[in-house]
């Protein structure tokens, strides 16, 4: 890949919502989400001449992005972990719809809540709508783990939302 | 509802703050090439490494060459002592005999 300034806007142009909305979803913190996909991209600027291909870029930055956030939940600790069961009971939701902000809401909320690897698994799946092979390649992960990860995850959402009367997913 | 469309919903891509691609770029462009940095030392390790190696092998191979010509030269001196010795020792024969 070329190291031509202006192509390096490009791809940060190109691929910004990937990077910042997978840092986002996981920290739930948009400024701490802004800096770290600012990190990724500038370790992606460094990295650039040894990228061989489009594919290659988006692979390397999903890989990236992933390990940096579970380095940053590991070492930094800003954002205390608390497991899906302890996580508050979303606020009801009687009068939702499909597609309700609220619900998408109280979703990333409990998305948000899960363990991290679990966390990054989900949002692989749902945001870059990624099959378990390729979310097991992007997390160094084996794909039996990435499926669990999914079965039990859903299950817990599945429940936390039936909890609350109108929300049967 | 379908929870899998619901959580594609709550999760789609959305981008940050307006201006966030220029300001990585600048900041980007601002710090040192990493071409520069990074290849030079290499090429100079690699150069240094092949240097002490060149001249390493060049002493080794000097140093066999001069053991084996002071070698030569001890083997040429015995065999001449021996030579001596031997004419020496066919010259009293001789004269013993005569």
């Amino acid at each position: 890949m070329t190291d031509d300034p202006e192509r390096f806007e490009e791809l940060v142009r190109e691929h910004q919502a990937m990077v910042f909305s997978m840092a986002c979803r996981y920290l739930r913190n948009r400024a701490l989400a802004e800096e770290i996909a600012q990190d990724v991209f500038l370790q992606l600027y460094r990295k650039l001449p040894s990228l061989e291909s489009q594919d290659h870029v988006v692979h390397w930055l999903r890989w990236v992005t992933a390990h940096r956030l579970i380095d940053h939940s590991r070492y930094e600790k800003r954002r205390p972990q608390s497991p899906l069961e302890d996580a508050p009971e979303p606020a009801s939701a009687d009068s939702m719809g499909s597609a309700d902000p609220l619900l998408s809401d109280m979703l990333r909320d409990l998305v948000a809540a899960l363990p991290e690897n679990a966390r990054l698994v989900m949002i692989l799946r749902y945001q870059e709508d990624l099959d378990p092979m390729d979310i097991a390649q992007a997390l160094d992960m084996p794909i039996a783990t990435v499926k669990s990860h999914l079965h039990r995850s859903l299950s817990l959402l599945r429940d936390k939302l039936s909890r609350k009367k109108g929300v049967g997913l | 509802m379908n929870l899998d469309e619901e959580l594609r919903a709550a999760l789609r891509r959305e981008d940050p703050s307006l201006g966030f691609a220029e300001r990585v770029a600048a900041k980007a462009h601002s710090s040192p090439a990493p071409k520069a940095v990074m290849r030079f030392p290499r090429m100079m390790w690699a150069a240094a490494i092949a240097a002490v190696l060149v001249t390493g092998l060049t002493a080794m191979y000097e140093y066999r060459q001069m053991q084996a010509e002071h070698a030569s030269r001890d083997a040429v001196i015995a065999l001449r002592i021996a030579a001596d010795k031997l004419n020496n020792a066919r010259d009293k024969v001789s004269r013993r005999e005569n």
